[in-house]
């Protein structure tokens, strides 16, 4: 009861923030300076088109007039149309979110999978010569984290093992040039090519895949790491740890007692890191050629299409905005200080 | 009269700033001493690239712009050791030349924002303290909207807005100011919040200063040192942003060397082979994002309070560090029933003067022994020692711990977790933060129970609730189901009493067990604690800065100074005829302390 009254209060919340998003990127395209009309069809569109389009966003009437017509299109599903490819914005990002939403997701798959493990162990006291390779590699990584630019290591990466060593496909795309991609179901093409049974295909989706999620995950783990690590320590540092051992309760309740407090702080980066993942996976696409949404968005920025500018800004600011509430949901199931505050 | 006072203020304030000018002046050498060597490592190259940033194009070995058709895309070699561009044009000429365009944009548009932030944020921290509740709705929702404007990833912000506002390093800078701005309003704002409690902000204000002048007149240059951390991290981010929108060809574009741009234009020779044009770039842009963000980390460091000060170890009263007599026990054999006996303890902090010595003592079945010392006399550690938990940096440097005649020191690990919890039980200071926050009362208690004896969760449980009756605890499934932040001071450290008496131990080991317990509630724990113990028959340590409590309730006090045992006897001869120092000091400083505990025993305190 509690919870659903705090989800309840936290939905709340989300709807007028959706709406500062809506007036952000109405604000964003005013801000331009031109016709908005002209700017959406390019400068090639005919002039009765343009005053058609003037007509729909009603241009000639006062501004909270233009953002109701604005928010009219929105809730339509309708976000302009692309001039550069004559295409609804609505369709193309619709049918390129499925690659970058995979190419988040696995990158987020590996920080969980892969690094939370190893900074876990590089926290724990232990002297054996695994916990000591580890405090030393996350010592240089944690260093290194946040300061190299993700594109750049995006193409040492592709240097190193597509040039160099031969172990991974060039940034061709998703597949390879001959590869069919597979029938739609959940847009994950890793994904799909195993329901479809296609093995070849799903070796192929999966090795093109592997580069730009490291590439993400080293970047973007960064913080997630150094907050695991940091918290783990303070954890095992804290009285409570002590006291625990002190009572001679087995390691492993001390270890995953200790896990559990460090876990609120970790929960809340990784949110925040979820967010900015987005925002990463702009310039990753654009380097691996993945052409999700992110690489739409550079596109039209070259091309001035602002239509589809604007539709990213906006899926961009609801995509964090709904991290970020996954992130209080989360954080009030496991913390019941948080739960007690909330009620 | 009181111009008498002033012309005494002006002169301390007059000495006092040459002693500061003294002391800044010694600091800028005790600072750097005191840096370790990776982190001077990191201010040179700090400073090197703002000499680089400075006057880079004037000393590239070639025109940073000049392009030779002739000599496309060499590879490394002695004339060009970084080699050569798509253009001909040297890479290391176009690398010295590039922070600079870089480093300027970035820290103009960090300056920006702190320009716009910083005002912002002083004017936020103000209305959001304010009695009149339109400020602090005003204040309310300009943090919404920075939340909301923060929910725009950075980079397609940035990106946005330059888009928006046409390509260019003019606009770069406003895009980057902007993304950046809220960082330091928020700062700002959390800064002066906390600033503003102070005294003297409200004396400031007492004396009839407006709040918002106080604000930007006092409190802003408190709020400068964070902000000058956040500022170096900020510009080394700037620098990151500011390549990134150059390298999706929305920030500074060609000829101008940039480092964003440069990895730009050689990403396809990278993917053919071509290392070097996009390499050494991609190379010099993590240095300079990682040294602005470690330069951040040291300035950070050096400003915090604690770090300012020159450790030394100042001793209370050194002249009384004599060999005490207690010490001869240190050779004497243990006694043969004796349920605890420590041998010779010392223990040490790498490098530093030992924090025990020669501790020895003997304590027989159901004997309680109070060990009263000043605060950071060393009984936290004794007692730690005692139960194996020194933790990080301290170790054991010589003597033994026996329990019933075992060397505790030698045990392996599992027959140490049989004992600990089992055997010896610990009672700690502030019993809320020995539980853990995110483990059920109840949990917790079957956990201890299960670890030490063999039977079913339901069993355990039953048991955890019988034994918080015992102790009085009415109502015990409700405290069973509570998280410990749900309980009282007092409520905790009857849970933990009840978990060290669940095994029924013969020994147990309590280190401040009232502190931060009111004066009632600490009297019922300890009579509670005592009693039980002597139903059990259990032996107890029991380390307390108050002589109150140790008179009242132990057989022997050891008195603990510095690490060694200065005293020891029966309470009785040591409080009627205290030999040292500290002794004294401590029989005096009990009479005002503890009058409650030790108003049942005047004729022992007395002198």
């Amino acid at each position: 009861m509690r919870t659903l009254k705090y989800i309840g209060r936290r939905l709340l919340v989300l709807v007028p923030q959706l709406f500062l998003i809506s007036i952000i990127t109405f604000t964003l395209v005013r801000m331009l300076p031109g016709d908005p009309a002209r700017l959406e069809l390019g400068p090639l569109a005919p002039e009765e088109g343009v005053e058609l389009l003037r007509h729909q966003l009603r241009l000639d009437k006062p501004l909270p007039q233009q953002y109701i017509a604005y928010l009219q299109r929105l809730l339509q599903g309708d976000f302009g149309r692309s001039w550069v490819n004559s295409s609804s914005v609505a369709q193309d990002l619709l049918v390129r979110a499925p690659a970058t939403l995979e190419l988040i997701t696995a990158g987020m798959l590996i920080v969980l999978v892969v690094m939370v493990p190893i900074a876990l162990l590089s926290a724990s006291p232990s002297r054996g010569w695994l916990a000591r390779a580890t405090r030393r590699t996350s010592f240089g990584y944690g260093l290194l984290a946040g300061a190299l630019p993700d594109f750049w290591l995006g193409l040492v990466l592709i240097f190193v093992f597509f040039n160099v060593l031969g172990w991974a496909p060039g940034p061709e795309g998703r597949l390879a040039i001959l590869d069919l991609p597979p029938e739609r179901v959940t847009g994950f093409y890793v994904v799909d090519t195993l329901l479809a049974g296609n093995f070849d295909t799903f070796k192929s989706a999966l090795s093109h895949l592997a580069l730009p999620a490291v590439t993400l995950a080293l970047v973007y783990g960064g913080p997630v790491f150094k907050m695991v690590r940091a918290s783990m320590e303070a954890a095992l540092r804290s009285d409570y740890t002590i006291y625990a051992e002190g009572l001679g309760l087995p390691r492993r309740t001390v270890l995953l007692w200790a896990m559990r407090n460090a876990a609120p702080p970790v929960v809340v980066v990784t949110g925040v890191v979820a967010g900015y993942l987005l925002g990463g996976a702009v310039l990753i696409e654009t380097v691996f050629n993945l052409n999700g949404i992110g690489q739409y968005a550079v596109q039209s920025i070259t091309t001035a299409d602002y239509a589809p500018i604007q539709g990213f800004v906006l899926v961009a600011a609801v995509f964090t905005m709904m991290v970020y509430l996954i992130v209080d949901l989360l954080q009030f199931m496991i913390d019941p200080r948080v739960s007690a505050r909330a009620s | 009269m009181s111009a008498l006072k002033v012309d005494d203020d002006r002169r301390r304030q007059h000495s006092s700033a040459s002693v500061a000018w003294y002391s800044t002046h010694w600091s800028v050498i005790g600072l750097w001493s005191r840096l370790s060597r990776f982190d001077r490592a990191v201010l040179v190259v700090f400073v090197l690239i703002l000499i680089i940033a400075a006057i880079g194009p004037f000393v590239a070995p070639y025109p940073p712009t000049f392009a030779d058709p002739l000599q496309r895309l060499v590879s490394p070699n002695g004339a060009h050791p970084f080699g050569t561009d798509e253009n001909g044009i040297d890479v290391l000429s176009r690398l010295i030349a590039a922070p600079r365009t870089d480093v300027l944009i970035a820290v103009i548009a960090t300056t920006l924002s702190v320009v716009i932030g910083a005002p912002l944020g002083v004017v936020a921290g103000y209305f959001e303290g304010s009695d009149r509740r339109a400020m602090r709705w005003i204040s309310e929702g300009t943090l919404r909207l920075l939340d909301v404007i923060q929910a725009f990833p950075v980079f397609i912000l940035a990106m946005v807005l330059v888009a928006i506002r046409g390509t260019g390093p003019v606009n770069v800078v406003f895009a980057v100011a902007f993304v950046n701005f809220p960082v330091f309003l928020r700062l700002v704002r959390s800064e002066i919040l906390s600033l503003r409690e102070h005294p003297y902000a409200e004396a400031a204000v007492a004396l009839g200063n407006s709040e918002l002048g106080v604000g930007f007149k006092h409190l802003l240059p408190n709020a400068w040192p964070t902000v000058l951390v956040q500022v170096s991290v900020t510009i080394g981010f700037a620098v990151l942003l500011t390549a990134g929108l150059s390298f999706v060809g929305a920030g500074v574009s060609p000829p101008t060397p940039e480092l964003g741009a440069m990895i730009a234009s050689g990403a396809k020779f990278m993917i053919i082979g071509q290392w070097w044009v996009a390499m050494f770039p991609g190379l010099l842009l993590g240095l300079i994002v990682f040294t602005f963000a470690a330069t951040g980390d040291i300035v950070g460091k050096l400003m915090e309070p604690g770090q300012r000060a020159i450790p030394s170890h100042h001793c209370l009263f050194s002249k009384d560090r004599i060999a005490p007599a207690a010490q001869a026990e240190a050779v004497a054999p243990s006694a043969q029933d004796a349920v605890l006996s420590v041998r010779g303890l010392a223990i040490e902090a790498s490098g530093r003067p030992p924090i025990l010595d020669g501790v020895s003592f003997d304590l027989m079945p159901g004997e309680i022994l109070g060990v009263v010392g000043l605060p950071g006399s060393g009984k936290s550690i004794l007692v730690r020692a005692i139960l194996r938990l020194l933790g990080h940096g301290l170790q054991r440097r010589a003597g033994h711990v026996f329990f019933r005649g075992k060397d505790l020191a030698e045990l392996d690990d599992k027959t140490l977790r049989a004992i600990r919890g089992c055997e010896i039980l610990p009672l700690l200071p502030n019993a809320k933060s020995q539980l853990n926050p995110l483990v059920r009362v109840g949990d917790f208690m079957v956990a201890h129970i299960r670890a030490h004896y063999r039977c079913s969760r339901r069993e355990a449980h039953a048991r955890a609730a019988r034994m918080l009756g015992a102790i009085g605890i009415g109502d015990a499934e409700h405290w069973l189901a509570a998280y410990p932040h749900e309980l009282s001071g007092g409520m905790a450290q009857r849970v933990c009493l009840a978990i060290a008496l669940v095994h029924r131990p013969p020994l147990i080991i309590a280190d401040e067990p009232t502190a931060g317990l009111d004066v009632t509630v600490q009297r019922q724990v300890l009579d509670l604690m005592i009693e039980l113990c002597h139903q059990g028959g259990a032996a107890q340590v029991l380390a307390t800065r108050e002589l109150g409590i140790v008179a009242h309730y132990c057989n022997r006090v050891a008195v603990l100074h510095e690490g060694l045992i200065v005293e020891m006897g029966s309470v009785r001869d040591v409080l009627l005829a205290p030999r040292h120092a500290v002794t004294r000091r401590l029989i005096a400083a009990a009479d005002l302390r503890a009058v409650s505990a030790a108003a049942n025993t005047p004729s022992k305190i007395v002198p």
